[in-house]
């Protein structure tokens, strides 16, 4: 107990202490020669503070409590309350002749002098009316509130504590406005580098948070030399190791990016002006490359949002109309599907005429529709009409439009009257105006009359002279009984098809032309090409039909097919059956060792005319026609050779496909014909490979 | 007088707790003040970052994705390398090969002599872009083009790779990148699937292309990928049968509607809507589908941009031509497939046929994307998912010669979309083997595809099996040089 009342004693008598330094430090403050170690007591201020605050707002709160026992306590905590204040206005002293000034700093000091005396005060005087305690206790709490926010504002900012309430006006920049300085660099000082270089906290006693104070630079030097950065103090300040004192920002605060850096650097190479504006600097500069990264090139728009329930109602299937993105004010609007298309439904564009900046009506029938509604868009940028049937009367409305930057009107076949009001827009900076019937010269003039503005007039065929591609042929059945019907197919409905049966390639003269599918009642070959003017012509396509010939009393077939391909057999010669474009299918018989050699035994009366063997090529897979074919007739008195056209030759890779060796038999008496197919034995020099055996492939034989 | 004591216990615990529980309440009210979605057992970061979508002002709107599968050589098209046509034959030095793992295909060669392209090359446009003559169509767009000559990826054979590029993981089972775009974006016309596939095959040696590249993985079953048939009537089982008119057709989904609805009050099950949402977009895709795909109302002149095969079905012209109309009809993600370019042997042959299939329909596609203003805010990506061997593969010959697969460096090229134009971006080796500037890595190609559609790749995510799923994983920077 003694020992309890020895401490308030001595409590009691340390707070005259505290006053009396107090009122020296403030008298003398100026003249005071600060040792380094009182510093480090003079920087304990912003840790000590908080405890006096604390215990002296609870001895105000147990006395307004009002009860007698508690009184007791809060005059104790008053006390131990009053003497920590007393230490931290000591050390609020000191530390404030280090680099502080201003208004915040002259209301926290004397604030804070303030509350150490009330407290004070109302410690020796407490044993008082409670009128008066009450009175005094609620001037101390204020004062301490009040002592609190503006040294909170010392080291966090002014108006940190109402920050988030007040109403941020923070309107986007885009690159045509943005400045230099204000925009990029800025931005950067104020997050990174103004909560130490500021009024009230000049650290270095350097002042970034006004012009003036950038060009003056700090104790030790010139913040920036203007177009050399390396003279600068903050480029060499800035790309000190992390690790050193001199480093700035300082370890433990946030730090630049290297983007920043960057912007800072390039500014003040630019040299460091204040007033430059982005869009000044020529583009290829690294600082309008660092500034078109930050910012958009599209506008931004200072309207206010239509609302949300307006802007989903004009939403359907077949009209979006959206903001550009989210939370942007403007709204661009879409429209899909012709057939669905209702003029009308323009007009309900008009509750948020104020909002929409885009409008996409590409495709849609507006010929005869009154576009009124466009022009009563005040902020629209970009319209799109391409394919849209519009005419230069209906764009009439829009004439003088001064807020349009791009529009597309291509596929409209517009001519020259267009190019007034093309004219009258003074902020057109694109246009798209392919498929026009302007001449050009027209064009030349357009492009002459719009000088800034960016045209395309799209691609000109006119010029350009392509091979159309192959018609088609198509038919039911390759091989056929008594005759079938052709067609040919062109995915191009306006040229004309020429076809030949006669095995001669089609030319655009004499050739027949094709009309409609046509019968064959012959095997034929079928050779067909496209013509159109302004192409050249098609390559060709070749079909060989099929029909099926006479069947033979018997064969013998002389050598044996490769293993690998020899099908069923002879009987599949005669079998009827057209083999599959390809080689594996087992239709076919494949020759490449020896020559295929086969004799055929006729029936009585049977005096076929013509022969014709079915034959495969596909030259990649080394499929080539027979380099020798030789035939002969006989009545088993020996054999009489026939003289035959020279052999066919193959002299490119072409995809696999069907033609026909054809051989007329004279008009002799015969009961057995013998053919022999000799497979090419050297590939020709042009093929991959070269110099190897070829290959010979034979499906049918027909008898005719 | 127990009892007494007992209520009164009981009540003073009342009292108490009715007290103590209003400030409770009060608490938990406030907390919901703070947290929105406490109550409704969603996670409220998920649904914020959902809803924000875009992320921010998009570049690009759509997308057309001109895949050409089975990887085209980079040394035969973007990536001039005179060094190994000086070399030709001679062997690939170990200092650049850095023993990096082969394909079994040639992983058994005995030498790896060098070959160079037998095409020549030249330069053009503003951007100088080496260009070989196998594209003269594209050659002049170049300065339309980003090309990009730093690409590498980590799968070294074909599906593992294709998957990779379109999904981002080598395995499959997870969504595509259109099916990610339909997830975060929509679609712009609800008549229309927002995600769709068109399928071509060149001559040349091919590679299979599987559903499970436009599969939507664990998202709803909407955002799949349509594939588009190849034959006059693109989408199948779209005409309503002989003898059905479209009253009764109507007639027939507003009964099945019905029916529908009484399941989904008595379910709850949201797959039912999703159905029925479903049906009623096939219904307005039976007007929509053949307004697009009617080639009649297209000029003349369209069919000599595109060239004439433009017109059959089925080829790569009329699917370039189709992604474009599909394109300007707010489809968001066009993926055309081109398969033909896996040249192992008889690699000059091959390209010259596949490049006749895709040079002029690629250009022509840009070309007519900007004469009607919507190349700005449409991207077009060409390329392959790897790249080919700066060494022969089997036999060599000047004029024959054959590549094996190269996943260390390739080239693509992107136009429109916010892309910069007429840029080259990226270095290889002299031998066209290494890096030596700029990697592009697949899922930084993702994540920049992603950026300029307006979405940060780190945040368009999905949540399935108890983890959080991403395109590009848990990588993939966006390369910023590469954005206007």
């Amino acid at each position: 107990m003694r020992q309890y009342s020895n401490a308030i004693y001595w409590l009691e008598n340390l707070l005259f202490f505290w006053g009396g330094l107090t009122l020296i430090l403030i008298f003398g403050g100026d003249s005071l020669q600060v040792p380094a170690w009182v510093q480090v007591l003079g920087r304990l201020h912003p840790v000590i503070l908080h405890f006096p605050l604390v215990i002296l707002l609870m001895a105000v709160g147990v006395f307004w409590v009002g009860e007698k026992s508690w009184k007791d306590q809060g005059r104790k905590l008053l006390l131990l309350g009053a003497n920590l204040a007393g230490v931290t206005v000591v050390a609020g002293l000191i530390l404030a002749t280090e680099d502080y000034e201003g208004d915040s700093l002259n209301w926290h000091k004397w604030l804070g002098i303030i509350s150490l005396f009330i407290s004070i005060g109302i410690y020796f005087s407490s044993k008082k009316s409670s009128k008066a305690l009450k009175f005094s206790t609620s001037a101390l709490a204020l004062v301490l509130v009040l002592t609190g926010h503006f040294g909170a504002n010392l080291t966090h900012g002014e108006d940190f504590l109402f920050e988030p309430l007040l109403a941020k006006e923070t309107k986007t920049v885009n690159l045509q406005e943005a400045e230099v300085f204000a925009h990029l660099v800025q931005p950067i000082l104020e997050t990174k580098c103004v909560a130490c270089h500021k009024e009230g906290k000049i650290k270095g006693e350097l002042r970034l948070d006004q012009i003036s104070g950038i060009q003056k630079g700090g104790k030790s030097g010139p913040f920036v030399v203007a177009g050399d950065p390396s003279a600068s103090l903050f480029f060499q300040r800035i790309h000190l190791p992390l690790e050193d004192e001199e480093h700035m920002p300082p370890k433990n605060k946030a730090q630049l990016t290297d983007e920043e850096m960057e912007i800072l650097e390039q500014w003040v190479a630019q040299g460091a002006t204040f007033d430059q504006k982005v869009s000044d600097l020529p583009s290829d500069t690294p600082l309008f490359q660092l500034a078109s990264n930050r910012f958009s090139a599209e506008s931004s728009y200072d309207f206010a949002s239509a609302s949300a329930d307006k802007v989903e109602k004009l939403n359907n299937f077949f009209r979006k109309v959206k903001p550009i993105y989210p939370g942007s004010p403007a709204l661009e609007v879409a429209y899909f599907g012709s057939s669905a298309f209702d003029p009308n439904s323009l007009n309900d564009l008009k509750s948020v005429k104020d909002q929409i900046v885009k409008v996409n009506l590409n495709r849609m029938p507006l010929k005869g529709v009154n576009l009124d509604v466009l022009s009563g868009l005040p902020h629209l940028e970009e319209l799109q009409l391409n394919f849209s049937e519009v005419s230069s009367n209906q764009l009439k409305t829009l004439e003088g439009n001064p807020s349009l930057r791009r529009l597309a009107i291509s596929g409209n076949s517009l001519g020259p009257e267009i190019i007034p009001i093309l004219e009258s827009f003074p902020n057109l900076t694109h246009l798209y105006f392919w498929q026009s019937t302007l001449s050009d010269e027209e064009k030349k003039k357009l492009t002459s009359l719009l000088s800034g503005v960016e045209i395309d007039f799209g691609f000109d065929a006119s010029e350009v002279v392509y091979q159309l591609n192959p018609p088609k042929i198509e038919y039911k059945q390759l091989m056929f009984e008594n005759a079938t019907e052709v067609s040919i197919k062109h995915p191009i409905s306006t040229v004309q098809i020429r076809y030949t049966l006669d095995e001669t390639e089609p030319d655009s003269l004499n050739s027949p032309l094709y009309s409609g599918p046509f019968p064959i009642d012959k095997t034929s070959t079928i050779r067909t090409k496209a013509f159109a003017a302004e192409w050249i012509s098609s390559a060709e396509d070749k079909v060989v039909l099929f029909k099926k010939g006479n069947s033979p009393k018997s064969w013998n077939l002389l050598t044996l097919p490769n293993p690998k391909y020899k099908a069923n057999g002879a009987p599949t010669l005669f079998d009827g059956i057209k083999g599959k474009a390809n080689h594996t299918s087992g239709e076919w018989l494949g020759y490449s060792e020896q020559a295929m050699e086969l004799e055929i035994f006729l029936e009585e009366g049977q005096s076929p005319k013509n022969l014709k063997i079915g034959l495969l090529l596909h030259e990649g897979a080394y499929i080539f026609p027979p380099e020798k074919a030789e035939y002969w007739i006989g009545n088993g008195n020996g054999w009489k050779k026939l003289d035959s056209d020279p052999p066919m030759i193959s002299e490119k890779i072409q995809e696999a496909r069907f033609d026909l060796l054809s051989q007329n038999l004279p008009q002799e008496d015969f009961d057995r014909i013998k053919i022999k197919l000799s497979p090419i034995q050297r590939l020709p020099a042009w093929h991959p490979g070269a110099g190897a055996k070829g290959w010979v492939f034979v499906d049918e034989i027909y008898l005719y | 007088m127990e009892k007494e004591i007992l209520e009164q216990g009981l009540n003073h615990n009342r009292r108490k707790f009715l007290s103590r529980l209003s400030l409770g309440i009060g608490s938990v009210a406030l907390g919901s003040l703070m947290i929105p979605d406490l109550f409704s057992g969603k996670s409220a970061s998920e649904e914020a970052i959902m809803q924000a979508l875009p992320h921010f002002a998009p570049k690009a709107k759509r997308i057309i994705y001109l895949f050409q599968n089975g990887a085209p050589s980079q040394l035969e098209t973007f990536d001039y390398k005179p060094l190994l046509t000086k070399n030709f034959g001679q062997e690939l030095p170990e200092s650049i090969r850095m023993g990096q793992r082969l394909t079994g295909m040639t992983a058994g060669q005995s030498s790896f002599p060098l070959v160079g392209s037998y095409f020549e090359f030249n330069q053009y446009g503003q951007s100088r872009a080496w260009i070989s003559s196998l594209f003269p169509h594209l050659s002049s767009v170049v300065d339309d083009l980003c090309i990009v000559k730093s690409m590498h990826t980590e799968a070294i054979n074909h599906d593992p790779a294709l998957t990779f590029f379109q999904t981002g993981a080598q395995v499959g089972n997870r969504p595509s990148m259109g099916s990610w775009l339909s997830y975060g974006l929509g679609s712009e016309n609800e008549n229309l699937p927002a995600f769709c596939v068109l399928l071509s095959r060149g001559k040349g040696n091919g590679q299979g292309v599987y559903s499970k590249l436009w599969s939507n993985g664990f998202l709803d079953a909407r955002h799949q990928g349509v594939q588009f048939s190849n034959s006059e009537d693109p989408v199948l089982y779209l005409s309503d049968p002989d003898g059905m008119t479209r009253d009764q057709r109507r007639k027939m989904l507003d009964h099945i509607a019905a029916m529908n609805d009484l399941n989904y009050r008595e379910f709850n099950d949201p797959q039912i809507t999703t159905k029925v949402q479903q049906y009623e977009m096939a219904f307005r895709m039976q007007t929509a589908v053949p307004e697009i795909t009617d080639v009649s109302k297209e000029p003349d002149s369209i069919v000599k941009l595109y060239g004439p095969e433009c017109l059959v079905p089925g080829t790569y012209a009329a699917n370039c031509l189709l992604a474009r109309k599909l394109s300007e009809n707010g489809v968001r993600f066009v993926q055309l497939y081109h398969q033909g370019w896996d040249a192992h042997d008889n690699l000059p042959n091959q390209m010259i046929g596949q490049a006749k299939d895709v040079d002029q329909a690629s250009a022509a596609l840009i070309t007519d994307l900007k004469q009607r203003g919507l190349l700005d805010e449409t991207l077009v990506i060409w390329g392959g998912e790897f790249g080919r061997t700066n060494y022969c593969q089997g036999k060599i010959a000047p004029a024959n010669y054959g590549r094996d697969h190269h996943p260390r460096a390739f080239s693509i090229f992107m136009a429109g979309g916010g892309v910069k134009s007429g840029i080259v971006y990226g270095e290889t080796d002299d031998f066209g083997y290494n890096i030596t500037e700029n990697p592009v890595h697949v899922h930084d190609f993702q994540a920049t595809v992603l950026h300029l559609m307006g979405i940060d790749h780190e945040k368009l995510i999905y949540k399935h099996l108890g983890r959080r799923y991403r395109l590009t994983d848990v990588h993939g920077h966006v390369v910023k040089d590469l954005i206007a």
